[in-house]
């Protein structure tokens, strides 16, 4: 560990020159225990997720502070062009971008190296994202050829800085084996020094990032995973990033602290109840509907907060691309919801046991619907899990209801064909997290996937949606923001209004006052 | 000497097995996937069963057993399934600080836990036991989550003499010293309330023996007495409660380690609780098992130094 900090010391001495406007360490608190995998086509948790961006690019990227699908700009490649059918897209690279340490400059090889290892079930946990690609291949050191086996909703968007579309060095990659999983190597403004197991990781700046020598010498990166614990440190300005609770006591309370900013960010976390729509008994669609009618979404919104929460509307997150409100979505009605039980012969109401998880968060807000559930006449009796086993237990059907909570890629594909389409099915070979064995919408998200038309995409997505809200696969309950606190000393360098790595991206542009 | 240590030592090797034993079949009948902890929510079936394959989860039970035992007797505990880091790696990482904080606990425990104790059996029904047996109950009624929050509240914020984020550098004794006062406060609180009332009681019935009255009735001075005939004689049950409550501490110092954002045994016995990282979790078992083992064997030993009978048996 030492000889690869002191290899990196030395490669950045280098450039000195450019190191000598960088000052002081930023310090981040993460609300976990310690980093997981490093390697960024495994990065999975929202601890490795957020270093991401500051260590690795993508082919393109979300501008800084932003989730936007449609403002993607250029990052490693600095143009591209797509074939008449839209299925062969070719990205000519910047020159002269370098790896962290003395692993050479990016090449077309790198790339398809990548793209393939992130397409690759054993190499990445996000193989499924790149399912679409054909083939990728090197045209030349400064050019990289993608050919589409079907038309994507948007390519851009799976080779943005996230996720599958990280670059990484093949040749750290090839000598480090498994251990590229602890000692990464990218392209990104700051380089991994090290990782301290249970403390902290180090990144140090990357002063010869393409973009421009970063402003901030090291990033200090502390795993406290007791929120008490966190927030004194920040109060006590031992941390100048503190990982926030989605929550508006909390975020009052910091907010009334001197020289502390409070951002609220995308991506929302959607929550939904998931209903087994093949499991008794909520096989009648009137069980279904009366589920939906007792849930009060504005109470649900009131007991969160207004800063960090709104109402779902749909089964795709608002903002995503294809989301549509006008779906058929059930107003909170009480008497309707009574009546509906009783003509589906449970006028004494039911009883409905429910695999639940002990994580305080998700607790707390099933516990709030089991409430507002019992006034219709609905019991929730739940079983209270460990989170792994919860996560285990309702892939094997033994929950006809799931309350699950998540934020996707922001196109509508991606939430419709992991949690609704009949390939996603938990218990099948394919099985991601569609909960509810609902498949009445497959043509409607696979035909829209594959479309070259955008609004006859926004249509079929919009059909989806209606299908499924009105047969009642799941019903949509509160989003919930992503919150981080800062002290007035980190300037970001941009507006955080979001961050598909979960948290602010540090950049050359970022600084400490 | 030698061979009662060696004796002793050959002793817990059966205790190492079954404890082993029962480990892996726990962590393996309790509900969880460690492919899901790794790959996340979104990864297909076909990728968690490569993955599966990859980490040698889908060898049968006994195949695991077996490659783990005969790994762990040649001292490789392999990597975690988690990380990839291997795992006395991660445990080497963090063990000072576990033993920093045992040891500062533990003699912060004695050190206030044995005089108040005498004092309080000196002074029976008096004032001074009173406020002694109330300040004990005290002591063992108030959680380290609380005392610990309370602490960093006072020492940390409003007087800031002692940071909130309490990982110390290693390379750095003072800095370990200063980080390692409020938790062992915290901690060792619990343990010198335990101890006061111990040594209380053990004390109380040592004075009431025939060999201090003879030894009185000798005209020995009374400190002697109640130092030298009193206290060695009331010790036996101090040191076994000591050596008992060394394995409670290591086991608790878990809230300890969390609330004061120390590293530690205990926060990766947690975590790899959590994420079902199996190979930690047995690691961490033996590692443990060993120092429980070791513990209980000083426990023993100064047994012998404080009563000779105990040595001649």
């Amino acid at each position: 560990m030492k000889l690869r900090a002191g290899l990196l010391a030395a490669a950045f001495a280098m450039v000195a020159p450019a190191a000598m406007a960088q000052q002081g360490t930023l310090r981040v608190g993460m609300a976990a225990q310690d980093m997981g995998r490093l390697d960024p086509h495994f990065a999975v948790s929202t601890i490795d997720r957020v270093p991401m961006p500051w260590m690795f690019n993508g082919l393109v990227r979300f501008p800084p502070g932003s989730i936007d699908a449609a403002a993607i700009e250029p990052d490693l490649a600095e143009r591209w062009e797509t074939s008449a059918d839209g299925r062969t897209w070719t990205f000519h690279l910047r020159r002269g971008v370098r790896f962290h340490g003395n692993y050479g400059e990016l090449t077309a090889d790198d790339v398809v190296f990548s793209l393939r290892k992130a397409a690759n079930a054993q190499t990445s946990a996000f193989s499924a994202d790149l399912r679409a690609i054909e083939t990728v291949e090197a045209v030349d050191p400064y050019t990289v050829r993608i050919v589409l086996k079907e038309n994507v909703p948007n390519l851009l968007g799976i080779l943005t800085n996230y996720a599958g579309g990280f670059i990484v060095s093949r040749r750290a990659v090839e000598e480090r084996g498994d251990g590229f999983n602890r000692a990464p190597i990218g392209t990104g403004p700051f380089a991994l020094e090290r990782v301290t197991p249970n403390q902290s990781a180090e990144f140090v700046a990357n002063p010869a990032y393409f973009r421009g020598a970063p402003q901030i010498a090291r990033i200090s990166y502390r795993f406290i995973p007791s929120d008490a614990s966190r927030d004194l440190a920040f109060q006590n300005r031992e941390l100048d990033l503190n990982y926030g609770r989605s929550d508006q006591t909390w975020v009052n309370r910091v907010r009334q602290q001197q020289g502390v900013t409070v951002d609220v960010f995308e991506p929302a976390e959607l929550a939904i109840i998931n209903v087994n729509v093949t499991q008794p008994p909520f096989n009648d669609i009137r069980v279904r509907q009366a589920l939906a009618m007792a849930v009060n979404r504005a109470e649900l919104v009131r007991w969160r907060g207004q800063d960090t929460s709104r109402e779902g509307q749909s089964l795709v997150p608002r903002g995503y691309l294809g989301f549509t409100a006008d779906n058929g979505l059930l107003p909170h009605d009480l008497n309707r919801a009574r009546a509906l039980l009783a003509e589906a012969g449970y006028p004494n109401g039911l009883t409905v046991r429910v695999v639940h998880t002990q994580l305080p968060e998700m607790l707390a807000a099933m516990q709030v619907i089991q409430q507002q559930l019992r006034r219709a006449g609905i019991t929730l009796d739940l079983q209270v899990v460990e989170h792994a086993t919860f996560h285990q237990q309702i892939r094997q059907n033994l929950s006809p209801l799931v309350y699950y909570s998540a934020a996707r890629f922001p196109i509508a594909d991606i939430y419709l064909t992991q949690f609704y389409h009949s390939r996603s099915i938990v218990g099948t070979p394919t099985a991601v997290t569609n909960f509810s064995h609902c498949g009445m919408a497959d043509a409607e998200i696979d035909a829209a996937r594959v479309s070259t038309d955008r609004a006859e995409q926004l249509r079929l997505w919009a059909t989806a949606q209606r299908k499924l809200v009105e047969n009642v696969c799941g019903i949509p309950l509160i989003e919930t923001l992503l919150v981080f606190a800062r002290r007035d000393n980190v300037d970001y360098g941009y507006q955080l209004r979001g961050s598909l790595s979960l948290g602010p991206q540090i950049t050359e542009a970022s600084r400490l006052r | 000497m030698i061979w009662f240590v060696a004796k002793r030592l050959l002793a817990a090797v059966p205790t190492l097995l079954a404890v082993l034993t029962v480990v892996f079949i726990i962590v393996r009948i309790v509900p969880g996937d460690p492919a899901l902890v790794i790959l996340g929510d979104q990864a297909t079936a076909e990728a968690a069963a490569a993955l599966r394959t990859r980490l040698g989860l889908d060898q049968p039970m006994w195949v695991q057993y077996w490659t783990f035992v005969s790994n762990a007797l040649t001292g490789n505990f392999g990597a975690s399934l988690v990380t990839g880091r291997p795992i006395l790696e991660e445990v080497g990482a963090v063990l000072p600080h576990t033993i920093d904080l045992t040891l500062a606990s533990m003699v912060l425990g004695v050190v206030v836990g044995v005089p108040v104790g005498i004092w309080a059996a000196l002074h029976r029904n008096r004032a001074i036991d009173v406020a002694a047996r109330l300040l004990s109950l005290l002591g063992l009624s108030f959680p380290v989550f609380v005392s610990g929050i309370y602490l960093l509240l006072l020492f940390g914020l409003h007087w800031r003499l002692f940071p909130v984020i309490g990982n110390a550098d290693l390379s750095d004794f003072g800095d370990r010293l200063h980080k390692v006062v409020l938790p062992a406060v915290a901690l060792g609180l619990t343990m010198a309330a335990y101890i006061t009332r111990v040594t209380r009681s053990a004390m109380l019935h040592s004075l009431g023996e025939d060999y201090i009255r003879t030894a009185r009735a000798k005209g020995v001075p009374w400190r002697r007495v109640v130092w030298v005939h009193g206290l060695r004689n009331a010790s036996l049950p101090v040191v076994t409660v000591v050596g008992l409550y060394v394995g409670i501490l290591i086991g608790n110092s878990v809230l300890t380690e969390i609330v004061f954002n120390r590293p530690g045994l205990g926060k990766i016995i947690v975590g790899a609780l959590n994420q079902r990282d199996y190979a930690m979790l047995q690691g961490l078992m033996v590692i443990y098992c060993f120092l429980i083992v070791v513990v209980n064997l000083v426990t023993d030993l100064l047994y012998g130094v404080m009563d000779p009978r105990v040595k001649q048996a």
